[in-house]
């Protein structure tokens, strides 16, 4: 097989549409089809349904409404034969043998030879599957096992089978990998593959534990988050997001193939409390709520939580456990005397344990492991590298004390860690006890491992520079959630002063979870404060200055975001030649919404692109309006897609689907534009002065009349107009690029100085969201 | 002999001319100046005729404990009466329970008088005021209606026990149990400390507000409750009862305030109430803490006018050697030693330091006022940032101050002032204890860095930072004020750097925010002190302009405010430079080496 240019998705339920959706997203056309449903009057009901449904969804499944276009929703009745079109059929339909194999022999009568056939089971061996299917079929048969939600979830198991054809599993891995930015974990043909075998078992163990020694559910997961690395909803808050319903579901089918002397029994208990809540209609947040529910009675919404004692409802408290606080790490918390240490090695002992148990029978790769609990299971660190944070020693001996069997590849560490770094390289240690370094897959460049090795060319507490490779140098924010500060500018000033002399390229990126969530409100709050009104017009006219450098070194700058890039984060990119943005990139400028304008040239930036679009109407206004519809509102693009229709990325921008590739592809693409490269022109641009901010000024009055702004909302809207329509400038001159700076300039001082402003920073950075003044 | 006059003429400055521009609270329109003069006036005449000669046999007599029962000095509940009777006790407190309910803007300037008469005796009712306030915030309604009507006519005192011997600052670790009996009551067991107005002969009944821990509290600061445990137990029909187990086991030794009984105290099962919530002990007594501090921070200021009128009565009257200049005074054996330079420094620095903190001290009392009156939640939002921002500022900066000027004043005196005879070393040692009690000063300068700093992002801070600056805008323009207002602006930019160099650093490591703090608060004292210099300057001026008949007054204004602005706020510099220089030198030395 060639390469995948169709696919069919068999199954409209949650995860097949959400699979679809998110084949649509990388371009490809899909074919959705489920059975038509007895009397139904559209026989593709089921897959128009779950289209519609997705695209209403929060959050998104589709990236862009063009994505869903792509989607052809069909049924198995009628249009069977179409599956002659697709290189790939993913099956998603109920987790019944029976059922599949039918399937698969409806379609192995029709599909064409060589197209690959994977089925999205949790639970059933592949072997089974493929048992009595033809010779051609089991050759073209994988398991791919997406996650929920499979746009978001960047894991993906693929189980092959002795008679699977490697070379066409390894298309679609590289499919699933480039396409749709899937990390790929080859998983071995066991029970529930790795994430869920080893994601359940702690689940279930997690639940047993917490009713066993009294601990609150609010407590177990805090206990379990932070300081393991596990996402703030703990146990509890997981199964509550998941499903309560698909707990008894996967451990049912989890404990009819595993073999019984799997320790996944010994942890298993009947959990009446949850047959209950499943029973009464709380199946967690999809449905009336879980261990944990919003009580909106007496009009006043109370977070609530189960006492699993009583298995009543009660007011949720919130956990003050000072001890748990100042633990730093996973062995401070295990250390803990009391119900707080003692719950959280029952539930990551034995959890650690399980793990260990799973080298050899699900995986022979302890770091295919580790991957999979992190993107499975959005941990921090997997279970191997836990281990290593809290002493392999440590761990063996205490399982040890509670006459537990320590596994094998535990025992034999003495003293060892599963990974260490040897000459700057990422070592892991294989099941024969030897190290192995870690290779990554061609096309992946990670800052983490170049920092292994390498000391930064320059550095402060807010940013570094890295030498990458060819000449190429990486500007790394490191700021707390890579917020914009003077120590940012200092830095990218004399960054761009040392690639000029000495490099040939400039890549913006960085591994935090968001590329930039724009300027540190808290400092800029602090100075606002203490009345430094010098020092803020300092830190904007710096920013200006900067990022005007930036736009005008004499060597090509590329940013690469992935997640946020707001405010000044956007405005970086607003200012590099060019962008290759990582699909999951929420680009916007949010000024407005904390009470501001954009000051680091964002307006300026935007105003120059969309009057250079071309689809605009002549005169200055239409850009003009454009670009104050965006900013006033605020506006975030929630993916990369969606930000080349606001022109926060240009057509000719890239964006990558794996997140693990960006800094090549980045890379490649500054290397690319060094040759010949050019520094772009200066901007002059016609605006329509007075008259036009009269009129965009009207337009927010408009909205302030609906009810929909504020107060506060139209004093920035006001200040935003005059700085987009050019000030007092006449419909005749043409102003330059300072001239716009200096408008943000004067307009961003004057809001900063007001109550209102400063009430929304306040807001944003105590609540997360800027309060509606 | 002490002398005293209450400085009424700069206490009607402070109150109706500084603040002219300030609204008139909702609520508190009686209290319109003629009102407060009238107060003022009452009160220092009470002060000066009944106060301030019990002031030294006072502390020459001491308290007695005898057989179990505490005798205050000779007088003292003589007065107490009078004062009781002249509805003195009741001023401040909520007229729902026959309080008068006396803003504190006035409240505060009659404290100050009290102060600088005779502070042993203040400490009586103004222990029994913070009971009164922690209980009409949190106790119940039948607490309320029991005990508040006797407390504050007066007939009955109050007291706040907190410390125990083994903590002080850390209340978290304090010891005194209370065990529910079944009926609403507690058995409250255990010794406290250093306990002012413990017990004494002025008041039929004690009133003891007890910190203490129920059986199953939290450990730490979070297992605190608060209890009402009277000496005596009332009646249903609000006659005395029995005696409650509750003794004044000991008196303390100590340098000053020696009129003052300082008691340990044993409860030995001791019938109590719990006032407010179980373990929420410490919520009820910080509600009342920053007029508690505010009131320590006045003492400070008591003592240092009684400071300065003392040495002023002295420096007038004694005669050494002549002018440097030339004779002064032919007519005299010797000039008065008022011509000296370095006799007037100490005086104009007493002076300014005392006017300064009347008037600082008064927009702070007036943020109280508006926390509980304004009818806008913006403007009281504000004034409770302000007053949480300046209680640190003001209880430490004034206390400082104040036991600078009492040892300042008895300088004047050369060793006149360090014999008895003249009570001037009494300030000293009665000053001394405000810099310590009711938190020390260098916990005052924690709880600026560490809490009040940081809060919202430097919010609080907004509530002094942009009037201040606004203010400076407006009279670096003004011809007459500008020589006042750039040595002003010049600090006020040191205070902002320190803020920041502050805020940058101890975000990173809390020692550095710790080793800064004493020095922080002093320049911000110093530059809150320049700005109500520079406002009253402004007024002064103003006056001028207008022409008045008081010329001499507005003038020595602006004479002091120079004073203040050429000879004081220059610390602000060397200051900045010691916060800045970090903690380095303050915490290498190894701990053998101490």
């Amino acid at each position: 097989m060639t390469g995948i240019r169709k696919v069919a998705v068999i199954g409209a339920g949650v995860m097949g549409s959400g699979i679809a959706a998110h084949i649509a997203n990388a371009g490809v056309p899909v074919l959705l089809m489920d059975i038509v449903p007895e009397g139904a009057a559209d026989r593709n009901g089921l897959a128009r349904g779950a289209v519609a449904g997705m695209l209403k969804a929060e959050p998104a499944a589709f990236m862009s409404p063009r994505a869903a276009k792509l989607v052809e929703t069909l049924n198995l009745e009628d249009h069977l034969d179409r599956l002659r079109e697709v290189d790939w059929i993913v099956e998603v339909v109920i987790e019944r043998l029976d059922a599949k194999q039918a399937l698969y022999r409806r379609i192995e009568a029709v599909r064409k030879p060589g197209t690959a056939v994977s089925s999205n089971t949790s639970t059933i061996p592949l072997d089974a599957l493929v048992e009595g299917m033809p010779e051609a079929f089991a050759k073209d048969f994988l398991i791919t096992h997406f996650f929920n939600p499979p746009r978001y979830m960047r894991l993906l198991e693929i189980v092959t089978g002795p008679r699977t054809d490697p070379a066409l599993a390894a298309t679609v891995a590289d499919f699933a990998d480039r396409r749709l930015g899937k990390s790929i974990v080859r998983c071995k043909d066991r029970p529930g593959f790795i994430a869920n075998r080893l994601g359940i078992f702690w689940i279930q163990n997690a639940i047993a534990a917490a009713d066993d020694l009294g601990v609150p559910v609010e407590e177990a997961d805090a206990v379990m988050g932070r300081p393991f690395g596990i996402p703030k909803t703990g146990v509890f808050g997981l199964v509550d997001l998941v499903g309560l319903d698909l707990i008894p579901h996967t451990t049912r089918s989890l404990r009819a193939a595993l073999p019984p002397e799997d320790a996944f029994h010994a942890t298993f208990r009947e959990m009446p409390l949850i047959a209950r809540l499943i029973a009464e209609g709380y199946t967690g947040r999809k449905g009336k709520g879980g261990f944990y529910r919003l009580n909106r009675e007496g009009g006043r919404k109370t977070k609530e939580a189960i006492d699993l004692g009583t298995g009543a409802y009660r007011p949720s408290a919130k956990v003050d456990l000072p001890e748990l606080k100042e633990a730093k790490g996973p062995r401070a918390v295990l250390d803990l005397p009391g119900r707080v240490g003692d719950y959280a090695w029952r539930v990551m002992g034995p959890t650690l344990a399980y793990a260990a148990g799973l080298v050899g029978e699900a995986s022979d790769d302890i770091a295919a492991i580790d991957e999979a609990m992190r993107l499975g299971y959005n941990w921090k660190w997997g279970p191997f590298e836990l281990i290593d944070r809290i002493g392999g020693a440590f761990v063996a001996g205490r399982l040890a004390e509670d006459g537990c069997a320590v596994p094998p590849i535990l025992a034999g560490l003495e003293g060892k860690t599963f990974y260490r770094v040897e000459n700057g390289q990422r070592q892991v240690l294989t099941a024969g006890g030897e190290y192995q370094t870690l290779v990554r897959p061609e096309g992946v460049l990670r800052l983490e491992d170049i920092k292994l090795s390498a000391k930064p060319l320059l550095k402060n507490g807010s940013a570094a520079l890295w030498d990458i490779g060819d000449g190429v140098t990486c500007f790394e924010f490191t700021s707390q959630a890579n917020a914009l500060d003077e120590q940012t500018m200092v830095l990218l000033g004399k960054a761009i002063k040392l690639v000029k002399a000495q490099y040939k390229a400039l890549v913006i990126y960085n591994e935090g979870a968001n590329f930039s969530v724009g300027a540190n409100l808290g400092l800029a709050l602090f100075a606002a404060n203490i009345a430094a009104w010098g020092e803020i017009e300092k830190l904007v006219s710096l920013g200006q200055q900067t990022y005007g450098h930036l736009k005008y070194a004499p060597f090509p700058v590329v940013s690469a975001p992935s997640g946020m890039a707001l405010g000044g984060g956007c405005e970086i990119l607003l200012h590099s030649d060019a962008v290759q943005a990582h699909a999951e990139s929420y680009i916007g400028l949010v000024e407005a919404g904390v009470g501001l304008v954009p000051a680091w040239g964002g307006c300026k930036e935007m105003l120059a692109r969309w009057q250079g679009n071309p689809a605009l109407p002549k005169g200055p206004m239409p850009a003009v309006a454009k670009v104050f519809e965006t900013v006033s509102t605020a506006t975030v693009a929630k993916s990369a897609q969606e930000a080349r229709d606001l022109l926060f990325l240009r057509p000719e921008d890239g964006i990558t689907m794996n997140r693990d590739r960006l800094l090549a592809d980045a890379k490649a693409r500054a290397l690319a534009m060094v040759e010949g490269y050019a520094p772009p022109e200066p901007a002059s641009l016609t605006l329509p002065g007075p008259s036009g901010a009269l009129a965009l000024r009207m337009a927010a009055e408009g909205f302030a009349n609906r009810g929909i702004a504020t107060a506060h909302d139209l004093v920035v809207a006001g200040e935003l107009a005059r700085v987009l329509s050019g000030g007092g400038a006449d419909l005749l001159d043409t102003l330059d690029e300072d001239a716009i700076l200096d408008l943000e300039r004067e307009g961003f001082m004057r809001l900063v100085r007001t109550e209102a402003t400063l009430e929304r920073f306040e807001s944003v950075i105590e609540t997360g969201r800027p309060v509606r003044n | 002999m002490q002398t005293y006059r209450a400085p009424l003429r700069d206490m009607r400055f402070v109150l109706h001319e500084l603040h002219a521009d300030a609204p008139v609270l909702p609520g508190l329109e009686d209290f319109t100046p003629d009102v407060a003069d009238a107060i003022l006036e009452e009160a220092g005449k009470f002060c000066e005729e009944r106060l301030l000669p019990l002031n030294a046999p006072g502390d020459e007599e001491g308290c007695r404990l005898e057989n179990g029962v505490v005798r205050t000095p000779k007088g003292f509940p003589e007065a107490y009466k009078a004062f009781r009777e002249g509805g003195w006790t009741a001023m401040g407190a909520d007229p729902a329970f026959g309080g008068q309910g006396l803003p504190e803007g006035i409240n505060k300037l009659v404290e100050e008088m009290i102060c600088s008469a005779n502070l042993s005796f203040g400490l009586y009712p103004g222990l029994s005021h913070g009971a009164c306030q922690a209980i009409e915030g949190h106790a119940s309604e039948a607490l309320k209606a029991a005990y508040l009507p006797r407390m504050i006519d007066g007939t009955w005192s109050g007291t706040m026990c907190l410390t125990e011997a083994h903590c002080g600052t850390d209340l978290g670790l304090l010891r005194t149990r209370a065990v529910p009996r079944g009926d609403g009551s507690y058995a409250i067991t255990g010794s406290k400390i250093f306990i002012s107005a413990g017990d004494h002969d002025l008041t039929e009944n004690i009133v003891h507000l007890v910190l203490a821990r129920l059986p199953d509290a939290p450990k730490g600061v979070k297992g605190i409750s608060l209890f009402l445990v009277p000496k005596i137990l009332p009646r249903p029909d609000g006659t005395l009862g029995a005696r409650n187990g509750v003794t004044c086991s000991a008196l303390e030794h100590k340098m000053g305030i020696k009129a003052s009984a300082t008691c340990q105290m044993s409860f030995d099962d001791a019938t109590g109430w719990l006032v407010g919530e179980p373990h929420k002990g410490m919520r009820a007594m910080f509600t009342m803490m920053n007029s508690e501090r505010l009131s320590v921070g006045i003492q400070g200021l008591g003592a240092g006018e009684a400071a300065y009128q003392g040495a002023v009565a002295y420096a007038k009257e004694r005669l050494q050697g002549r002018s440097l200049v030339g004779t002064k005074r032919p007519d005299l054996p010797a000039d008065p030693i008022l011509v000296h330079p370095d006799v007037r420094r100490m005086l104009m620095t007493i002076r300014a330091y005392n006017e300064g903190c009347r008037a600082l001290g008064a927009w702070v009392a007036r943020s109280l006022d508006v926390m509980e009156h304004h009818p806008d939640p913006a403007e009281r939002r504000r004034a409770e940032d302000f007053s949480a921002l300046m209680t640190p500022v003001v209880k430490a900066l004034f206390t400082d101050l104040g036991f600078e000027s009492a040892s300042i004043g008895m300088q004047v005196y050369g060793g006149h002032g360090f014999i008895r005879d003249h009570g001037m070393e009494q300030y000293v040692r009665d000053a001394r204890i405000s810099m310590i009690y009711e938190g020390t000063n260098g916990i005052q300068a924690l709880d600026l860095v560490g809490r009040k700093l940081p809060a919202h992002a430097g919010r609080y801070l907004r509530s002094f930072f942009h009037p201040v600056l606004a203010f400076l805008d407006e009279a670096i323009e003004d011809d007459d004020l500008a020589p006042l207002a750039q040595p002003l602006a010049k600090s006020f930019g040191a205070l902002q750097l320190a803020t920041a160099h502050i805020a940058q650093k101890g975000m990173k490591d809390p020692e550095e925010a710790g080793a800064a703090a004493t020095e922080y608060l002093r320049l911000f004292g110093l530059v809150a002190l320049g700005y109500v210099w520079l406002r009253s300057a402004k007024v002064a001026h103003t006056a001028l302009r207008a022409g008045t008949d008081e010329r001499d007054f507005y003038e020595a204004k602006l004479t002091t405010a120079r004073f203040y602005m050429e000879r004081i706020l220059p610390q602000v510099a060397g200051l900045l430079a010691a916060v800045k220089s970090g903690k380095g030198a303050m915490m290498a030395l190894d701990e053998a080496m101490f």
